[in-house]
């Protein structure tokens, strides 16, 4: 799993490498977008991070490129523009994903590692576990340490939603958009409060927390070692 | 072409002269040939009287006495002349030496000029009862006559000039005297800046072809400077909104580095300055995206929706939120329109936010569509504390905070969310607006059916 970012500003590329490398990907960086187009054209890269504006060649031209070579790697933007016509743009040209500076980590993150999960088959799985916690996808049922819980069929979508991704920090602008179908910039705290009702139903009876507060992030399902 | 870029006061004054020039010249005109057609009437009398006077003379005398008579008879009248020829044309007799070879032939009256001089010709038969008569040709001089009309033309042509020169003079002064309003117009135009948007022009002193533009120039004056204010005001809470928060981080992180700390204190340094952080970034896209809708950018897609699961789906998102405030959600009613899921779902989201936030624990929150002929409304309604009338045009303000007091926290708001609210459905071309009484808060959109 190697990825390519191709990103001019220094400070920016320093950033966005040293945080991928720690969340587990091999990251490769370049600042000029002649050199990136040539590896991007190896094909080596199960993804690619490009920023729109880059000396040399920008961003629109090497995913021509690498389109026009008939690769299918996933390519996400990074843009300063939060133009109509920069976004239909770039989705025309084959862009996979966009993200508009200044945006959170947390967030390029999640959106990495869905479009580097969309690739792989999605096996059917019927059950999701985590420690004492278990799903039963097919009844639509919870248990935590064989006790029955009830919940939602929101609160089943998001603990489903947690689960799918343990050990990932979720933004909430993520998990607006994957259980509500919410797609826009909200300063609501409706999701501060869907969360505090879940681990009321979860946790609370339980001496292991399970969903944690990642403050300024979002929130992340993993069994922590007190 | 050229009138097209002469000024307002040189066109009138040129329109003035044309004018009187015409008017003059008609008249001039007039008058001469009136003066010409008297001379013609006096002649030919004149010339009547001698015709009889000399055919009996001619007739009467006898041949030796004839010449002394009709010397005797022409020198009655010094400026007349006489020829008298034969029936076959040759010249018997002229009066004078100085005639002009040839004469008019024809019958009646006539105008000669020879040599410098003018004459009124009449030719008539001596003997009116003969075909073969001699034939008497008078010949009057009217040099003089032709000199006064001549002067007269002068007179007529140096009338009609001055004429128009003088009242292109005194119409460019009358036609600057009267568009002085315009200019005291443009000088008020040509005084605005953005420092002072506050000039008015005195629209009561205006004529009242003008005061109805000078209104008009006014209320354009008073919307920029509205709109200027807010700009202004706009840019001040910017300013100070960034401030805020600005000055968090750098006091926090200032403290936190002036000595060696536990983990765990940096570790809490910087999810402080995150959450600062984050605030800002979410403030300034919510800047960004009110820009957009000032510069028209905000282009919503027409896609066919039903209004009442959206609305649904909504409050289904904020069922947690309302569960805990112990809030009743509700909804009435349903339409179709065509419109932008996306944006309306965020200004719909706003509003609803903003209403749970203003009920009170027990209380109840109602979306109610009505599908009209002309377009739909929507309104979002909560029971609570009513809002007194003069801040409910302010809500909608950037910034405008019910409470002026600023919350610590990260639920905080900027106080931008109805004025996105409003932007997008003004740019749905719709409109919206607050009402307020009885213990309900009300806010009603109306989206028109076809944009």
């Amino acid at each position: 799993m190697k990825l390519l970012i191709v990103e001019d500003q220094p400070k920016t590329g320093h950033y966005l490498r040293q945080g991928l490398t720690e969340a587990g990907f091999m990251t490769e960086l370049v600042a000029d977008g002649s050199t990136g187009q040539q590896l991007a054209l190896s094909g080596d890269y199960a993804l690619l991070i490009l920023d729109v504006m880059l000396p040399g060649r920008d961003g629109w031209q090497i995913l021509q490129a690498v389109r026009g070579a008939g690769l299918d790697t996933p390519v996400l933007f990074l843009t300063a523009r939060d133009a109509v016509e920069d976004r239909v743009h770039g989705l025309e040209l084959g862009a996979d994903d966009y993200l508009v500076k200044p945006f959170a980590f947390s967030e390029l993150l999640a959106r990495v590692r869905s479009l580097l999960r969309r690739g792989s088959v999605a096996h059917q799985e019927t059950s999701l576990q985590l420690a004492d916690l278990r799903l039963d996808l097919i009844r639509r049922r919870v248990e935590r340490s064989g006790q029955r819980i009830d919940l939602t069929a929101k609160e089943f979508a998001l603990l489903e939603l947690l689960l799918r991704r343990q050990g990932e920090v979720l933004p909430k602008s993520l998990i607006a958009s994957q259980v509500w179908d919410m797609n826009f910039d909200s300063d609501t705290n409706v999701i501060e409060v869907a969360i505090r009702r879940l681990r009321l139903k979860i946790d609370d009876e339980f001496p292991h927390k399970l969903i944690h507060t990642v403050r300024g992030m979002g929130y992340v399902l993993e069994e922590r070692q007190c | 072409m050229l009138m097209r870029r002469l000024s307002l006061s040189a066109r009138l004054a040129l329109l003035f002269a044309a004018c009187t020039a015409v008017v003059s010249l008609f008249a001039g005109v007039l008058f001469s040939r009136a003066s010409e057609a008297h001379f013609i009437e006096l002649d030919q009398q004149l010339l009547d009287g001698k015709l009889i006077g000399l055919r009996r003379a001619l007739r009467d005398v006898q041949s030796s006495e004839r010449e002394a008579r009709l010397a005797d008879e022409l020198s009655r009248q010094a400026d007349l002349s006489l020829r008298i020829s034969g029936s076959d044309g040759r010249r018997w007799y002229d009066s004078s030496t100085a005639l002009p070879e040839t004469l008019p032939h024809q019958p009646g009256l006539s105008t000669l000029s020879h040599d410098g001089t003018d004459y009124r010709v009449l030719n008539a038969p001596l003997y009116l009862d003969k075909a073969d008569s001699p034939q008497l040709t008078l010949l009057l001089d009217i040099t003089h006559h032709q000199h006064f009309l001549q002067r007269m033309q002068h007179l007529i042509w140096l009338t009609v000039g001055l004429s128009a020169l003088a009242t292109a003079l005194l119409g460019a002064w009358a036609a600057r005297s009267g568009l002085r309003p315009l200019r005291r117009m443009s000088a008020v135009a040509s005084g605005v800046s953005a420092q002072s948007l506050n000039a008015r022009l005195p629209e009561e002193d205006m004529p009242p072809e003008l005061a109805e533009m000078a209104h008009h120039f006014n209320a354009m004056l008073a919307r920029l400077d509205d709109a200027f204010q807010r700009l202004l005001a706009f840019s001040a809470d910017i300013a100070h909104e960034l401030r805020t928060p600005l000055s968090n981080l750098l006091t926090h992180t200032q403290v936190t580095l002036t000595r060696e700390r536990p983990l765990e204190d940096y570790r809490e340094a910087l999810h402080s300055n995150l959450e600062e952080l984050q605030w800002m970034a979410q403030l300034v896209n919510d800047m960004l995206y009110l820009a957009k809708a000032d510069h028209g950018l905000l282009m919503p897609k027409r896609e066919p929706l039903e209004l009442a699961e959206e609305v649904d789906l909504l409050l289904e998102f904020f069922a947690p939120l309302a569960e805990d405030a112990r809030v009743v959600l509700g909804r009435d009613g349903a339409a179709r329109l065509q419109g932008d899921r996306s944006m309306l779902r965020r200004a719909l989201s706003n509003l609803l936010d903003n209403a749970l936030r203003f009920t009170p624990a027990g209380g109840e929150v109602r979306v109610r569509i009505v599908d009209q002929a002309k377009g739909l409304r929507l309104t979002v309604e909560n029971s609570g504390e009513a809002i007194a009338a003069d801040l409910l045009p302010r809500l909608f303000d950037r910034f405008y905070r019910a409470d002026p007091a600023r919350h610590e926290g990260s639920s905080e708001h900027a106080g931008l969310g109805l004025a996105i609210t409003q932007s997008i459905i003004r740019a749905h071309g719709g409109q919206i607006r607050c009402e307020s009484e009885k213990g309900w808060t009300r806010f009603v959109i109306e989206l028109p059916r076809e944009q």
